[in-house]
């Protein structure tokens, strides 16, 4: 289950990654074609990237949070884990150097 | 694609997004500022021949301009609050007395005198001016038009 999200998450970022990498410059280009050749008014662009930057901000906002969320409980389970692990072999050595004493 | 190939695409892609957006903000940020400027800052009108006597009321407008503007209409009325009468400037027949600019584009301080003949029938009196005027303004790609207005211009004629 955790691995299947896992995957999830890391194509979400490489999807944000490229997102970030294409945007801007796909929108600066576009736009300012589109405001040279008076096909849109500048107000028209400038209220479009806003809002665009507005709807980005926030998707990112709340990703950014559910992810940090999973990860957290992911790491705290883990690290619940590994402390379990770590008694249970304690516990091993100790019976085995019970058992080594009584032979 | 190899993956030094890949690696300077996505360096590349990096560097142009980085100067992209640096760019909109700027842009951004400069249209906002365009967008909220004034015509004129810190600028009043005023009678300068006080109480007018002849037939040439003299104006002066003084303050200054950030963005190139060219003004592209005006109206002006006086207005007596004691008799209710009310009288329009004819701006056909305004003269410049110290002007170099006024309809033109120089940013700066802004120091503009005209004259304009006191319109038929204008009485005695004190008379409270308002004078409008719509403006073309232009900074980068930006363009807009804008509308600055100027009141309770004191005019007294005798």
């Amino acid at each position: 289950m955790d691995k299947i999200r896992n995957k999830k998450i890391a194509k979400q970022v490489e999807r944000w990654d490229l997102f970030a990498r294409l945007t801007p410059t796909l929108f600066l280009a576009t736009s300012l074609l589109l405001v040279v050749f008076d096909v849109v008014p500048l107000e028209y662009a400038f209220y479009i990237g806003l809002t665009g930057f507005a709807i980005t901000a926030v998707s990112w906002w709340w990703w950014a949070i559910f992810t940090i969320r999973y990860l957290i409980t992911v790491l705290s389970r883990a690290s619940s884990n590994l402390t379990d692990v770590n008694t249970e072999i304690k516990i091993v050595r100790k019976e085995l150097e019970d058992l080594k004493d009584e032979q | 694609m190899n993956n030094k190939t890949y690696q300077l695409v996505k360096a590349a892609t990096n560097i142009l997004s980085g100067v992209s957006m640096a760019t909109l903000i700027v842009l951004g940020v400069s249209f906002v500022g365009f967008n909220n400027a004034f015509v004129f800052n810190n600028a009043g009108i005023a009678v300068t021949n006080n109480p007018v006597t002849g037939d040439q009321i003299n104006f002066i407008l003084e303050g200054n301009r950030r963005h190139e503007c060219v003004l592209t209409r005006v109206h002006s009325d006086a207005y007596n609050d004691d008799t209710g009468e009310s009288y329009e400037f004819d701006f056909a027949r305004k003269i410049y007395l110290r002007s170099d600019d006024y309809l033109g584009s120089d940013t700066g301080i802004v120091d503009h005198q005209w004259a304009m003949p006191k319109p038929d029938g204008m009485g005695p009196g004190v008379y409270r001016v308002t004078l409008y005027s719509e403006f073309d303004c232009v900074y980068l790609l930006f363009k807009k038009t804008k509308i600055q207005m100027f009141d309770n211009i004191t005019l007294i004629i005798k």
